[in-house]
Formats: C-alpha cells, sequence, structure tokens
C-alpha cells in the first residue's frame, strides 16, 4: 500500500468511500439513462409476455423482460454490486489503513463494521434489482423510477450503517425510508398498494419523529450530538448530574428503541408490516424485508453499544437487555403463530421475516454478556438477507402476469411444473427454518451459541422452540409444492421464465450453500466487524 | 437581540392594528343587508363560479413538492454564497458536486415531463 | 419578566394553540392555517435563541413552501377530505386510546423532566445563529450530512415523480372545451364545465359565512 497514488490523501479518502460513492455516482448515472432512453412500450412487453422466446435451462440467461426495466435493473444490479465489491476491497486493504476517511468523522464512521454491513445491504440490493428486472415486466409495473429509488435507498442504508452522529444518522435514515415509501406505493393503479404505502408512510414518519424527539433528549441530555461523545458524557455522569438527567436519557433510549424496533419491523411496532410487505411489489418487499431491516439493526447496535454502553444502562437489572428480550420472545411467539396460520405466502413470509427479527434480537440482547454476540448478529443477518431474498425471488419465479403466486394452493403441483425453481425455493425456505446444511443453520446456531455463553438459557429455548414452530410453516410450503396437485379446475400460477430473477435465485443460492458449508470465513469476518473489537 | 426585531415587531403591531380596526368598523359602521353583488366574492371583476371546494389535479401536487425540493436547494446555497471566498476551492467542489446532482435531477424532472403541464 | 421570557411565552402560546388547532380541526384547511401559526411560532422561538438564519429559513421553506403543499394536498382530496361523523366507533375508541397513551406519556415526560437540577452548558458562541456561522458548520465539519441530503433530495424527487406522475399514454388528460374558461379560470374539471352556474354548490358547502348566495348572479352558462 506504499505507492504513491495510494499514499494520497485525496485517492485514500475516495478509495474509503468508494461504496457509497458508488452508488451515488451510479444513481445520478442511471438516472440519466432511465431519462434519456427510449419509453417503455407496453405492447412491446405484452408480445414478449406472449411466448416466442426459447425456454432455456435454469441459470441461462433467458430473455423474459428485455423491456426497459430489465436493462435499467441490470444497471441498477452492477452499480450495486459494486458498491459491494468495493466493499470487499475496501474490507481487505482494511477500513483502519485508510486514515484519510477520519476526515468524514463521527458523521460517517468508515470502520470494519460500517463496511461488513455496506456488503450486506448492497449485496441485498443488488439481489432485488435483479429479481425487479424480472417482476417489473412481467406484472407490466412500467416503472423505470425503481432502479435509481433502489439504489439511492441502499446508498441510505450504507448511511445508515455507517453513521456515528444523530445528524447523520436522522438524515440517512430518512433517506432510505424515503425511498421505501415510494417503492411501496409504485403500483399506483393496485388499492391495496397505495394502502400498504399510505400506512407505512404514516407509521414510519411517526416511528421517525419518536426516534428524532429522544435524539433530542440526548442532546439536551449531554450537549452532543456524535455517538461516542454522547457515550462518554452519559458514562461521565454521576451525582447531581446523573439525578437531573437519568429520566432524559431512559426517556430518550426509549424512544431510540421504539424508532429502531419499528424499522426493524419488531412485536409490538410490526402492525405496519404484514400489509406493506404484501401490498408492496415483491422485489421491493425482499429489499424492505433485508436491507431497511439489516441497517436499522446495525444502527441499533452502534447506538446500544456506544451510547448506551455504560453499565448502568447495559446490565439486565437497569438498562435496556431486559426490554429487547422481551421484544425478541414477542416477535418469535406472535410473529410465528399467525405466520402459521396464513394463507398467502408472502404474508407468511412477511410474518417470517418479522420472527426473524426476534432471532436477531435474541443476538443484540445477548451482546450485553457475551463477546461473539456481535458477530453472531452479523453473521445472522448475512445469512438471512441470502435466504429471504432466495425466497423471495422464488416466489416471484412461481407466479406470472395476472397470476401471480400468492396462496399456498397456487403453489400446488409447483414442484413438478417448475422443478428448478421449486427445489431453489425448498432449499430457501429450509435455510430460513434453520436446518443444515444451509446457511440458516449456522446463523441460528452461532446466535443461540451466543445467547449459552452469555447465560440467557430461557431465550434459547424460547428461540428453539420457534425454530421448531417455524419449521411447521416453512415445510407447509414444501408440501404443496411436492405433495399437492391443483384442485381440478382450480387456478394455480404458472411460472414465469426471466433471466434475472434466475441470476438472482443463482446468486443468492450460491451464498446459502456456501454460507452452510463453509462458514468460517463469513464468520471470521462477522468477528472483525464487530463494534469496539 | 432581540431588541433588533423591535421595528419588525412595530411593523407587525400596527399591521394588526389598522387590520383589525377594518373589520371591525366595517362590522359596526357598515350598512348590514348587503346586496347579492356586494356578497360575492372579488374575483378580478367576473362572477365567481363553481365550488369552494374545488378538487385540484394531481399536477399540482407534483409541481408544489419539485418547488418545495428546489427550494431547499437555494437554502443551502444561500449561506454558501456568504461565505464563498473563506470556503475556498473545497467549498466551491462541495456546492458543484451539489449542484450538479441537483442538476441531474432537474434534467430527470425535465425529461420525464414532469415540468410539463399537458402531457 | 423580561422581554426574551414574555416573546418566548407569546411564541410558547402560538406554537400549542396552532398544534391544538391542527389536531381538532374538522375542516383541513383550518388544520392548515394552525400549521402555519405553530411554525411561526417555532420560528419566533429560533429568534429568541439567536438563530436568525433559521428563523428565516423556518418561515421561507414551512410557512412558504411546505404549507401551501399542504393546502395543495387538501385541494386535491377534495371537500370530501374533512372529517366525517360517521367514524367508526371502534375508530373513535382506539383514538381516544391512544391519544391518551401519548398524552399520558407526555405527562409522565413533563414531571420526570421537570428540572430539578437544570442543566448547564457553556454560553453559545456570539453570532452563533448567524448565516456565516450556519454556513461554516455546514461546510466545512457538516460536509458529510450535507452530501447525505444532497441524497434526500434526489429520493424526494425521484419519489414524487414515481408517486404522482400519470405515465404518458395511460390516461388522457380531459380538456375543457371552452376556451374562454380556460383563459380565466385555468384547467377546470370537466365536471364543473358541465354544471349549470346558477347552482354553485359555494352556497351550500359555507353555511356559516355570513354571505348570501349568489344565486341571482353567474347568469352565463358554460
Amino acid at each position: 500500500m506504499d505507492t504513491s497514488l495510494m499514499s494520497s490523501p485525496g485517492v485514500m479518502m475516495l478509495f474509503g468511500l468508494s461504496p457509497i460513492l458508488a452508488l451515488g455516482l451510479g444513481g445520478l448515472l442511471l438516472m440519466l439513462a432511465e431519462a434519456f432512453g427510449r419509453p417503455v412500450v407496453a405492447h412491446a412487453l405484452e408480445a414478449q409476455a406472449i411466448g416466442a422466446q426459447p425456454a432455456g435451462p435454469e441459470g441461462q440467461i433467458v430473455d423474459a423482460g428485455a423491456g426497459r426495466a430489465a436493462e435499467l435493473a441490470l444497471g441498477a444490479a452492477v452499480i450495486l454490486f459494486a458498491g459491494a465489491i468495493f466493499s470487499v476491497a475496501l474490507w481487505l486493504v482494511g477500513p483502519e489503513n485508510v486514515t484519510a476517511t477520519e476526515r468524514v468523522a463521527p458523521y460517517l464512521l468508515i470502520d470494519r463494521f460500517s463496511v461488513f454491513f455496506s456488503f450486506v445491504v448492497c449485496l441485498g440490493g443488488g439481489i432485488a434489482a435483479l429479481l425487479a428486472g424480472g417482476y417489473l415486466p412481467e406484472h407490466r409495473i412500467e416503472r423505470g423510477e425503481f432502479f435509481p429509488l433502489l439504489v439511492f435507498c441502499t446508498l441510505g442504508a450504507q448511511a445508515l450503517a455507517a453513521a456515528g452522529d444523530l445528524l447523520s444518522l436522522f438524515v440517512a435514515l430518512e433517506t432510505m425510508s424515503l425511498g421505501v415509501y415510494c417503492l411501496v406505493g409504485l403500483r399506483r393503479t393496485s388499492v391495496r398498494a397505495s394502502e400498504a404505502a399510505l400506512k407505512y408512510f404514516l407509521l414510519g414518519s411517526f416511528a421517525a419523529a419518536l426516534m428524532l424527539f429522544g435524539a433530542a433528549l440526548l442532546y439536551g441530555a449531554t450537549g452532543r450530538t456524535d455517538l461516542a461523545g454522547i457515550g462518554e458524557a452519559i458514562a461521565g455522569l454521576s451525582g447531581d448530574g446523573l439525578e437531573g438527567r437519568a429520566a432524559q436519557i431512559l426517556i430518550a433510549l426509549a424512544l431510540l428503541i421504539v424508532g429502531l424496533a419499528f424499522k426493524v419491523g419488531a412485536v409490538p411496532f410490526h402492525m405496519w408490516t404484514p400489509d406493506a410487505y404484501e401490498g408492496a411489489p415483491t422485489p421491493t418487499t425482499g429489499f424492505m424485508a433485508v436491507a431497511v431491516k439489516t441497517a436499522a439493526v446495525a444502527v441499533l447496535l452502534r447506538v446500544l453499544l456506544v451510547v448506551f454502553a455504560d453499565e448502568r444502562l447495559g446490565s439486565w437489572g437497569t438498562g435496556w437487555p431486559p426490554v429487547l428480550a422481551t421484544i425478541a420472545v414477542l416477535s418469535m411467539f406472535i410473529a410465528n403463530f399467525i405466520a402459521g396460520r396464513q394463507e398467502s405466502v408472502k404474508r407468511m413470509l412477511a410474518y417470517s421475516s418479522i420472527a426473524h427479527a426476534g432471532y436477531v434480537f435474541i443476538g443484540v440482547v445477548a451482546t450485553s454478556r457475551s463477546v461473539d454476540a456481535q458477530a453472531s448478529v452479523l453473521f445472522y443477518l448475512l445469512t438471512y438477507t441470502v435466504s429471504t431474498l432466495g425466497a423471495f425471488g422464488a416466489l416471484i419465479l412461481a407466479g406470472r402476469y395476472r397470476a401471480e403466486a400468492v396462496s399456498y394452493e397456487d403453489l400446488a403441483g409447483f414442484g413438478r411444473r417448475h422443478p428448478a425453481a421449486a427445489l431453489a425455493f425448498s432449499f430457501f425456505l429450509i435455510s430460513l427454518a434453520g436446518v443444515p446444511p444451509t446457511a440458516g443453520f449456522f446463523g441460528k446456531l452461532y446466535v443461540f451459541k451466543a445467547a449459552i455463553q452469555g447465560e440467557l438459557y430461557w431465550l434459547v429455548v424460547l428461540g428453539l422452540i420457534n425454530s421448531v414452530i417455524g419449521a411447521y410453516y416453512y415445510l407447509k410450503v414444501l408440501v404443496f409444492m411436492y405433495m399437492r396437485e391443483p384442485k381440478p379446475g382450480a387456478p394455480f400460477a404458472t411460472p414465469m421464465r426471466s433471466g434475472y430473477v434466475a441470476t438472482a435465485l443463482v446468486i443468492a443460492a450460491c451464498f446459502v450453500l456456501g454460507l452452510g458449508i463453509l462458514p468460517d470465513t463469513a464468520l471470521e469476518a462477522a468477528v472483525a466487524a464487530v463494534l469496539g473489537g | 437581540m432581540l431588541e433588533t426585531y423591535l421595528p419588525l415587531f412595530l411593523l407587525f403591531v400596527v399591521a394588526l392594528v389598522i387590520g383589525g380596526a377594518m373589520f371591525t368598523l366595517g362590522h359596526f359602521v357598515g350598512r348590514k343587508p348587503l346586496g347579492p353583488e356586494q356578497a360575492m366574492p372579488y374575483e378580478c371583476g367576473n362572477d365567481t363560479r363553481g365550488g369552494r371546494d374545488v378538487k385540484l389535479t394531481v399536477k399540482f401536487y407534483l409541481t408544489a413538492i419539485l418547488f418545495v425540493v428546489f427550494d431547499i436547494e437555494v437554502v443551502f446555497i444561500y449561506p454558501w454564497a456568504t461565505l464563498f471566498k473563506s470556503l475556498g476551492w473545497v467549498g466551491f467542489a462541495t456546492m458543484s458536486a451539489f449542484i450538479v446532482a441537483l442538476g441531474v435531477a432537474l434534467v430527470y424532472v425535465w425529461r420525464k415531463g414532469a415540468l410539463e403541464w399537458e402531457s | 419578566m423580561s422581554v426574551g421570557a414574555i416573546f418566548f411565552a407569546v411564541c410558547s402560546v402560538i406554537c400549542v394553540v396552532g398544534a391544538l388547532s391542527v389536531v381538532l380541526a374538522r375542516n383541513p384547511i383550518r388544520g392548515a392555517v394552525g400549521l402555519l401559526a405553530t411554525i411561526v411560532g417555532i420560528a419566533g422561538l429560533f429568534l429568541r435563541l439567536d438563530a436568525q438564519f433559521l428563523a428565516a429559513i423556518q418561515l421561507i421553506v414551512y410557512a412558504g413552501a411546505v404549507v401551501v403543499l399542504f393546502v395543495f394536498v387538501v385541494m386535491l382530496l377534495g371537500p370530501s377530505a374533512g372529517f366525517t361523523s360517521k367514524a367508526e366507533a371502534r375508530s373513535k375508541v382506539s383514538r381516544i386510546f391512544a391519544g391518551g397513551l401519548m398524552a399520558l406519556l407526555g405527562a409522565l415526560m413533563l414531571v420526570l423532566l421537570a428540572p430539578k437540577n437544570p442543566q448547564k452548558f457553556g454560553a453559545a458562541a456570539e453570532g452563533h445563529g448567524s448565516i456565516e456561522a450556519v454556513g461554516g458548520l455546514i461546510f466545512t465539519e457538516g460536509l458529510p450530512v450535507f452530501e447525505l441530503v444532497t441524497a434526500l433530495l434526489i429520493v424526494a424527487v425521484i419519489g414524487a415523480i414515481a408517486v404522482a406522475r400519470t405515465q404518458p399514454g395511460q390516461r388522457k388528460p380531459a380538456r375543457v372545451e371552452n376556451p374562454t374558461l380556460r383563459l380565466f379560470h385555468g384547467p377546470l374539471l370537466p365536471r364543473d364545465a358541465e354544471r349549470p352556474l346558477s347552482k354553485a354548490p359555494a352556497a351550500q358547502a359555507d353555511p356559516g359565512g355570513g354571505m348570501i348566495p349568489p344565486t341571482s348572479l353567474g347568469k352565463e352558462q358554460a
């Protein structure tokens, strides 16, 4: 790293910020490409949909959506994967060696923690872009705005994970959220999508306002806005100073937890989740379930472990761990029970994502007692990202225009109609259920291991019980796909063909399998990425 | 510090007093039963027509929200302009990036036809 | 009581009254005007804190642009947007419950946060609210946040188009035939163009305004 080029602070700065800059500049280019390209023509898509395309084998690019949306999807995917690759490059060099980025601290902290999350959200965003490249043309959502929005949302998620100051934290949160509200409401002709977007927007703004109030109280209590500074100031409080401010800080803590738990979609702040997830276009649902959730957990970790790390606030008796443990238990039980009773697979996946928030929160609780817990949360989020996006992708592949696969009945006989997609679907579902040799198994394993290390045995027991409940509804999909035939005359979804979706599934499957067989590399990365590690 | 705004405050007070006085005097001194011509809302000499609660088209919304966005752009440019010399080249580069980015947004809006009233 | 304290009290009262009217007003336009009052009150509070630049921005952006946007949205929704008395009992219960809960939270905070031991930070620097000081913060230290704001604004632009822009060719805009009407009234909705002018609904819509319905006026037809 001692070449003259790399020692220049300007270049190092660019390199340190390259994952974020790639998305920013790429997003602008994508906007221009979208604005200046030829408009999407509906009848061209119509002609394609009727057929006349070669039925290629799985994984091969089959030209299903050669419309504009597909080209833009490719562009967005390239940009987002470039962001992921820049993150990897930055990781290999080591963010701590790129000292030039200290100039953007504390607003953006380019540390291993944020680079790890940058990789995860870029990966999630890239896969979601590929899914959209198949989904939007198929379902005649001629909205090129989707892709620049997706890129900028991912940028917001990256910045959120890197934010080390209340100011940048809020701006990044709003950048991400605002884009996602619009992504949800993209299908304007659908009443359900509008309802979903409106619910999400109103509740999301309310949660953001609560969080902002919490942030203001923190500033009032300490006179600082940078997270590290607030943490120090809180740790330094004692005697009279503590007397006057304890209530203020506790209320701020509560408000911040509420706001972030809302973004994560954990019970009891989950009310918007099923409607928003079901009403949104499926690639958006996938993106919300992974990138938004991941970034929110990242910022939650940073807030809890940097600002409220003080032993009076971080201890089991007087601090946040019991609160988060309650949220975790509620999320797992309520979401799993309701998920089991759903008739719509998409809604089931929505509830399943709430349940997964519960598992993640077990890990977050364990950070108060176990050193490995943070790494387990990071690893879990990576495995969850690829498994969930894979599952949503397979669901997309199972349906067609005006015959989207929604219910379990739609999937009856899917294993016979489209064996490869059904196999991929099963694979992602057993990963979500946490069965070896998939990524999800190791994700759960490490979280539970960390909790055991933290002597939170009861949480582990409850988590295991819930994994079993969860397995029920994941396996129910498998039962329908392989053991049921559609009732005579019943409408069932015919699978679509799309090279983009297939590619996305292959990428996700590689990760799920890779993390399931060789979890060591990713786990080591997660261990290296922990805050204060 | 607040004393600086005393003239402004006085202006407000005077405006309120004059406005309030006109309404009050009109109420007490004016002739009570107004003719239909006088009771009409004044609209540039034209007869008023249509209901009060007219539904506007959604185009107004788009125009208004775009206005807000570019309004905020100006809000940032103003302090930059006052500090132009002291910020030097770094400031110039920063603002250039900002304006280029929002210029792209403007081009985008334009090309999308959002600035055209009738598509 | 100093001038500053009186000013603070006046502004706070304006804020609270405005906020209450936003929540309680049945007519959404009145709510928007209440919001305007709140915003002006907040601008006053900024002034009290010697943050002149913020006060000006508050007035220009919020009072000038955002409230207008609100009014537009209210007008978009049309006359039926107001509260209807037909609100379901269930929603009423849940509203009262949620409102009560928030009020309880507020009261709890008031009690808990009442300054037993007021916190004192160092005095703010002279002229900390001037344009130069704020601009200096934005463009030197806070540069990363400023660039993030760029991203936020771009998201807002794309999002507005994604949500509000009708795709060309999706829907044909309805045209009003009479060019004179267009000249004076802008693009009227076809519904209004066809409506007989002698039965102006304004009269029924505004019973409390003390106006005499202009039924005898507007004799010409569209």
